[in-house]
């Protein structure tokens, strides 16, 4: 059965979708099309973090462990591997499945901040065992030499237009499947587990089997973009596994709003912006990007899209203000 | 993976000798700057991820007090006492603002101040790696023991590191601000219901937090490059160290921080490409074992 | 019926409960009393699954349930409010009782399905309704006032249609007139639903008249149980509660 809110927001995907396909024949530029690229990569791993963060109250450091994964994972089984591209994404999302299933076993018994720093850990022990299979992982060098049979169904994906649009519906599909989740009775546990998870175990919730569940979905969700970006870089490189892509996906739900739905999505886009804005205009990036940190971050005190859905008198959906 | 390497080493004293102390110092180092991190935390129960940065810029300040007036000791006491004062208007003009906000909008903070500090090192002190030099006094040749290599200066390191170490636990064990500190760390409320001053505490626990991590950059100085983002590997180091030992237990810090400085040492060995996941793997385990760490205990 | 039988329970080497063996019948309305420290949270701790026993055993309905999970427990049928009121704060009256439900119709986990399925609403206003909620319904939860706030409480625990209710000081921290609205309402909801209600109580002019029966605890340990009128009489009880002036503060 459709829900009211559901067509929404297929109709809404089906309309981005429109635009996204219209604007190169409009301005054809293509550092536009790799900013979409980057932003849809991005945009879903950090929108699946906000499912732990946001929604179940669960903090991981570690989460760029699964978008790593997926870039590794995938460009391992195009290049080692005969299966064709949807064949290899599919066994790429089994394969962080399994592993988020190990993983979350482990670091949903922990708490707060033991919770942060055990998914921490286990990100960089993922990335320790990439950097020293040299054999396999290509080590710090990264795997490089391409991703080989990009053709899907006749649509190139290695022909930049194409993977920019390909992005573009990978983006909206992802988010409206999490959207979904959110709205779902699942969801409902979500939320109940984040505010006051003694009392929904009081009220007949399995507690750890719904953690594990949507650390295992969010997992998924975030290979999803480590595929994206596979795809985009042509490869797998140790920096996608390393510490900082789980900053960079913590700041953008942060700045964006934990609180809201699209909070992660804006923050990427404006965490992006600010990337190439600042970048192309000084070469101190990190001084110029922690003062507009700081200046968000003690001005409103919450993400951006929180801050104005409060500002219009809303209800954030999700996260705890 | 060179485990022969390792059983080599560990059956021949030289090599024992020497690899054991190049962990100490590796260890003393890391307890300094854990032990300010788990003071911070087990009192403010703020995570101060930019302890690192503390750590890195006590050492600029050190190499740069060295250079002019070419006192180690000099040096180091500026570093401290430099990093101290940093601590405080850090504490007061930022980390005040979050008390009690959500963890990572304290993360979001601190990850500010570290990038903001190590391009302003860039600005101060050049991009480029800088080497202090070893002070004129300590230029002398090593010692053996038996057989392995001991660097006087090693040997200082490890004695003032432990000196630090000592009287900071003995503060907190005999003094009256001590045990104010460990009221404050075990029952907030309390303290503040006796009308002790929390501002004042937490700046002093603060400050005491970011002293030592200069201190620890200033001893550090003369046997490591100093490189703009020096800090984080340090930051991500004390971090294990913290939740190895149990956060807020300074004994528990000391321990895990020696058992992480040998595992760096002899890793080089045994393992060399995957110390760091040695690391990792050691404190997966032990927070399974023992979610709050060796000496800590469970916050709820 | 809802029985324990010679409850033992020790934190580290303090013994919280010993050899506690109590009956609750099915229908009554019971009322748990004891001074501060009487273990009286502990017990609904036990018999509600939040802790296990080191011995002895809870039974309900003939079926052992020691060592079952909170959520199997509350299968069963024993629902339980807290003496710090429980929800979920970010969630507006109704939404709670949306969640209560849907979690208790084993829908917790479904992800095919959007929130709140059919019938949950319906449900979740009368819950609302029994307890006098109806016109906060659409309220969020962390906005009531704190009366509001217990009875949502008691609300999410009815939510999962029990046979056998704990409350835990069901008028903590009210004042004495809002004291007797909670408690006629809680009476009242208890001839309604035909429950088993349990309550642990401070205020004894609540105690002593609306309770058909009641247990006293005091360290531990069953000190005496009985009608009101025997209670009233029983010189062990008089000990403890003049031994022990009686305190108002929320242990």
């Amino acid at each position: 059965m459709l829900r009211p809110s559901l067509a929404r927001d297929i109709v809404l995907g089906i309309l981005v979708i429109a635009i996204l396909a219209l604007i190169p024949a409009l301005v054809p530029s293509k550092a536009f099309q790799d900013f979409v690229i980057r932003v849809a990569a991005m945009a879903l791993f950090a929108t699946s973090l906000n499912l732990l963060v946001g929604y179940t109250g669960l903090t991981s450091f570690g989460h760029g462990m699964f978008y790593g994964l997926g870039t590794y994972s995938f460009a391992l089984l195009m290049q080692k591997t005969s299966l064709s591209l949807p064949m290899a994404f599919l066994l790429t999302l089994l394969i962080t499945a399994a592993t988020a299933t190990v993983v979350g076993a482990i670091c949903i018994r922990l708490r707060l901040i033991y919770f942060a720093f055990v998914t921490l850990a286990m990100q960089m022990l993922l990335h320790s065992i990439i950097i020293s299979w040299v054999g396999l992982t290509g080590g710090d060098q990264g795997l490089q030499g391409g991703i080989p049979r990009r053709v899907v169904a006749g649509f190139d994906l290695g022909n930049q237009h194409t993977l920019y649009l390909a992005s573009g519906v990978v983006l909206v599909i992802g988010l409206i499947a999490m959207r979904h989740v959110v709205a779902s009775t699942f969801g409902t546990s979500l939320r109940m587990i984040r505010d006051n998870e003694a009392r929904a175990a009081f009220l007949g919730i399995v507690v750890w089997r719904v953690k594990l569940a949507v650390f295992v979905l969010s997992a998924m969700f975030a290979a999803v973009g480590g595929v994206v970006t596979s795809l985009f870089v042509s490869g797998a490189y140790p920096e996608l596994i390393n510490w900082p892509i789980s900053g960079d996906a913590i700041f953008a739900i942060v700045l964006g709003g934990i609180g809201s739905f699209l909070g992660p999505l804006v923050g990427t886009i404006m965490l992006t912006v600010l990337n190439d804005v600042v970048t192309r205009t000084t070469e101190y990036y990190g001084l110029a990007l922690g003062i507009i940190i700081l200046v968000f971050a003690l001005g409103l005190r919450r993400g951006v899209v929180d801050f104005v859905t409060e500002r219009l008198g809303f209800r954030p959906s999700g996260g705890v203000s | 993976m060179d485990l022969a390497a390792l059983a080599e080493c560990v059956t021949s004293s030289s090599c024992l000798v020497t690899q054991t102390t190049s962990g100490l110092i590796v260890g003393m180092l890391l307890f300094l700057v854990a032990a300010g991190l788990t003071l911070i935390f087990g009192v403010l129960k703020i995570v101060n991820f930019a302890h690192g940065t503390f750590y890195m810029l006590g050492a600029y300040l050190a190499y740069s007090v060295f250079r002019v007036t070419d006192s180690y000791t000099l040096a180091v006491v500026a570093a401290g006492a430099g990093m101290g004062i940093f601590g405080i208007v850090f504490e007061r003009a930022l980390i005040a603002r979050v008390y009690g906000a959500n963890v990572l909008m304290q993360l979001l903070i601190c990850y500010a101040v570290v990038l903001i500090c190590d391009d302003l090192v860039k600005i101060v002190w050049g991009a480029d790696f800088k080497a202090m030099g070893m002070p004129p006094e300590f230029q002398v040749p090593p010692l053996f023991v038996a057989g392995g290599v001991v660097p006087p200066f090693y040997i200082l390191l490890i004695t003032v590191a432990l000196a630090i170490g000592g009287g900071l636990g003995l503060t907190l064990a005999l003094t009256k601000i001590g045990k104010i500190v460990r009221a404050a760390a075990h029952n907030p409320n309390m303290v503040s219901a006796l009308g002790i001053n929390t501002t004042l505490l937490y700046s002093l626990v603060f400050a005491t937090g970011a002293m030592l991590a200069g201190l620890a950059g200033g001893l550090a100085a003369p046997v490591r490059s100093l490189t703009p983002g020096m800090g984080f590997s340090i930051l991500i180091e004390s971090f294990i160290v913290t939740v190895i030992g149990g956060m807020g237990s300074i004994a528990g810090a000391l321990i895990a921080a020696v058992v992480l400085g040998l595992i760096r040492s002899f890793g080089t060995i045994g393992f060399p490409m995957f110390t760091e996941g040695m690391m990792f793997l050691v404190m997966i385990i032990i927070l399974v074992v023992k979610p709050s760490g060796l000496f800590g205990r469970e916050i709820v | 019926m809802l029985e324990v039988q010679s409850l033992t329970k020790r934190f580290g080497g303090v013994a919280a409960m010993t050899d506690v063996s109590l009956s609750f019948e099915s229908g009554s309305l019971t009322a748990i009393i004891g001074p501060n420290g009487a273990g009286k949270s502990t017990f609904f701790n036990l018999m509600s699954g939040a802790i296990v026993p080191d011995s002895g055993q809870v039974v309900f309905n003939g079926e052992n349930i020691t060592g079952l999970n909170r959520a199997a427990i509350v299968r069963r049928g024993i629902g339980r409010a807290f003496q710090v009121a429980s929800f979920f704060p970010s969630m507006t009256v109704a939404e709670n009782l949306m969640a209560a439900i849907a979690a208790h119709r084993g829908q917790w986990g479904d992800l095919a399905h959007s929130f709140p399925r059919q019938g949950v609403r319906t449900r979740a206003l009368e819950v609302a309704d029994l307890l006098g909620l109806a016109d906060e319904s659409d309220t969020l939860s962390a906005k009531l006032s704190h009366g509001d706030q217990k009875l949502l409480d008691i609300a999410l625990a009815l939510a999962l249609d029990p046979t056998a209710l704990l409350l835990d000081e069901p008028t903590a921290g009210m004042g004495p007139e809002e004291r007797w609205q909670m408690i006629e309402k809680v009476q009242r909801l208890w001839a309604q639903q035909r429950l088993t209600l349990v309550f642990i109580e401070h205020d004894m002019d609540i105690v002593f008249s609306i309770a058909s029966s009641i247990r006293v605890l005091c360290y531990g340990r069953v000190l005496a149980q009985g009608t009101p009128d025997e209670i009233r009489a029983n010189p062990a009880v008089i000990e403890a509660y003049l031994g022990t002036p009686e305190t108002d503060e929320p242990a």
